[in-house]
């Protein structure tokens, strides 16, 4: 066999972490090209017409890297459950030897020991050498989404209009650097002081709006149409619980999908694939803790969202919380997406004036 | 009491079975009417726009009964014998009925991974405050005539696959073929052109090694289309059609394996996909035009 040059699946800001997984092996990357509108072009160009969007964008983003030389192919199976995403792998490679690529494709299921053993397989690393490998992975991905979460925070409270995002693009460039794992604490603690440096009212009180949906619409914000900065933006502080940690945790500890049907009992009684029943549980919380709207984002016709999609408007209804559901897809523009979320917006600062106007009176 | 049930959608999946259970038990059955215009629209306009067309048609059918019986029967079909599972649209569909109707509900889980076909249906009948025997000797009539219907439809396939006219078989779920409103009765129009339509459920599994090139799938119509397509790839057939219902996340997978097996033995495909806005005219131009190549 040829020497292994690897691409992957891209996942938003996630993708530095994945990155890291590959080089600290030893082994050569080629990193899938950041997701636009050309990539998306390309891999629907490719992709079954009714499959869904992200297994398009996912094509896409391999093309290039394909282009540059890589020809092996990582990617997760069975990530969601009863969906489709299980066979992304088998249609993606289907595909791509379809369009004459030579490539050899790892697809694997999404449980520590398969991944391992893959990993080994192409590696050829020691047990502790991937052990080290995975922590220092994590260690990258918890820094990942702790900037993401300062980020939702700093965002619509930052003085200097902008400061935020520069300073988060900055510290994501950064992150891509480090080679060394001893490196890193102290990239960490550069990148958390300047965040924190970053000049902010304290005492603004904001509407605030969550994400709810499909995981991956969610969390990458190049195929969101940067969705999180849109809102910060407009001085609106956004929340989300969907991340690749919220997702591990769930896949190894299994109770917590158990609290999950326990509490939407009344509305759905049964799993429907995915995180179907996540964005009802997370849609009641919301609502208990009085937020002021709700996002839900999905990819056009994703099959477990499209289920839970009447249920949640049936929540919208009893408890009158502004709620707004995008479908993604190749043909969506960002025009499109701006004015229903300005629409919205608006929506939502009517909510909270009137709510604040209550609680006085 | 009377207990309703739709025709559409999951009533297919085990045809004439419900209805002999019932009515075995000693209960009132109102089905309802085969697919028409109005309850197409109907269920179009309180569906989601993205759901898939054949579970539109099913909220139709049960606007149609609602307020018309006592109970709504709505099996949540998940995992079957084989322990492989149902689309996942049909996991959520009792619960989205209860938004939709008023009517009270008659539903119990079918997950063959926690507990036996006859284990769920004896807790049904104790829903309906009937003992363990009568149950079981219902199921068991029921099951007789499910057996008496396969073994005809096996017998017509024989009696089909030997006629001298160009065989077409048709592949898709048993909801759109059955169902003549939803595929625009393309038995009849093949008929009347000349052809043999064959369904694809008609089809024997006649040995279950696994020999075309399929990945192993988790879904219980994944597994059943192709190893029937192992059967019919055997035979001479002229053609094959797939109808997918638009919006049909499974079939969007399943197609790229099922296409790839016709195309590489040369054998002429057509795709079509039908919804709430799909013309017969059109419709009947592509047959047309898709027998005139095959001639």
């Amino acid at each position: 066999m040829e020497k292994p040059i690897i691409t992957f699946a891209r996942w938003g800001n996630y993708t530095i972490a994945f990155k890291t997984i590959f080089e600290q092996l030893g082994l050569e990357v080629i990193p899938p090209e950041k997701t636009n509108s050309q990539t998306i072009a390309e891999g629907a160009k490719l992709s079954p017409e009714m499959f869904c969007f992200p297994m398009k964008v996912n094509l896409g983003n391999y093309l290039p890297a394909l282009k540059k030389g890589a020809n092996t192919i990582f990617m997760v199976q069975n990530i969601g459950g009863s969906c489709r995403q299980r066979y992304y792998g088998v249609i993606q490679e289907k595909v791509l030897k379809e369009a004459g690529h030579q490539i050899n494709f790892l697809d694997f299921r999404a449980t520590p020991k398969d991944i391992y053993s893959k990993v080994k397989e192409i590696s050829g690393a020691s047990f502790w050498q991937i052990m080290k490998v995975v922590r220092f992975f994590f260690k990258k991905l918890a820094l990942i989404e702790k900037i993401e979460k300062m980020g939702q925070y700093y965002r619509p409270r930052e003085i200097e209009k902008g400061e935020t995002d520069r300073i988060i693009q900055w510290s994501f460039s950064k992150l891509e650097e480090p080679k060394k794992e001893e490196d890193f604490p102290k990239l960490k603690r550069e990148i958390l002081k300047k965040i924190t440096e970053i000049k902010i009212d304290k005492n603004k009180s904001l509407p605030k709006v969550a994400l709810v949906g499909e995981i991956y619409t969610v969390c990458d914000p190049t195929i969101n149409f940067k969705i999180e900065e849109k809102l910060g933006m407009e001085e609106i502080e956004v929340h989300r619980q969907m991340d690749i940690t919220y997702h591990i945790k769930k896949l190894i500890f299994p109770w917590k999908d158990w609290i999950i049907q326990r509490k939407i009992n009344p509305y759905l009684r049964s799993t429907v694939g995915g995180h179907g029943r996540d964005a009802i549980y997370e849609m009641l919380n919301y609502v208990k803790e009085d937020f002021d709207g709700i996002i839900h984002l999905l990819p056009f016709g994703c099959m477990p969202e499209v289920t839970v999609r009447p249920i949640l408007e049936k929540i919208h209804q009893e408890s009158g919380m502004p709620f707004l559901s995008l479908s993604l897809d190749e043909q969506v523009a960002e025009a499109g997406i701006d004015t229903r979320l300005e629409a919205f917006i608006d929506v939502v600062r009517n909510h909270y004036k009137n709510k604040s106007r209550t609680e006085i009176s | 009491m009377k207990i309703g049930i739709p025709q559409a959608l999951l009533y297919w999946k085990q045809p004439y079975f419900w209805e002999t259970f019932f009515e075995n038990l000693g209960f009132e059955v109102l089905l309802s009417p085969p697919t028409n215009k109005e309850i197409v629209e109907q269920g179009v306009k309180v569906s989601d726009p993205e759901t898939c067309f054949s579970n539109k048609v099913y909220w139709g059918h049960l606007l149609w009964l609602d307020g018309k019986c006592d109970y709504i029967f709505i099996p949540r079909l998940k995992v079957n014998k084989e322990r492989l599972e149902y689309c996942p649209k049909f996991f959520g569909v009792p619960d989205l009925a209860k938004i939709l109707v008023k009517n009270k509900i008659l539903t119990e889980t079918f997950n063959e991974r926690k507990e036996s076909f006859e284990r769920t249906i004896e807790k049904l009948g104790e829903k309906l405050n009937k003992n363990r025997e009568e149950v079981k000797k219902a199921a068991e009539i029921s099951f007789l005539k499910q057996k008496e219907i396969k073994e005809k439809e096996e017998e017509d396939f024989l009696k089909k696959i030997q006629s001298p006219k160009q065989k077409f078989i048709l592949i898709s779920h048993p909801y759109n073929l059955e169902d003549g409103y939803v595929n625009l009765r393309m038995k009849e129009k093949l008929e009347k052109l000349g052809a043999e339509a064959i369904f694809i459920d008609e089809v024997p599994i006649q040995n279950k090694e696994n020999k075309l090139d399929w990945p192993k799938f988790h879904w219980e119509f994944g597994k059943e289309i192709m190893e029937k397509m192992s059967t019919i790839l055997n035979y001479n057939i002229a053609g094959a059609i797939e109808i997918s219902s638009f919006q049909c996340g499974c079939d969007a997978v399943l197609k790229e394996f099922v296409e790839k097996e016709f195309k590489s033995r040369k054998i002429p495909f057509l795709y079509l996909i039908v919804d709430e806005q799909t013309g017969e005219a059109g419709f009947q131009t592509r047959l047309e035009a898709f027998l005139d190549t095959i001639k």
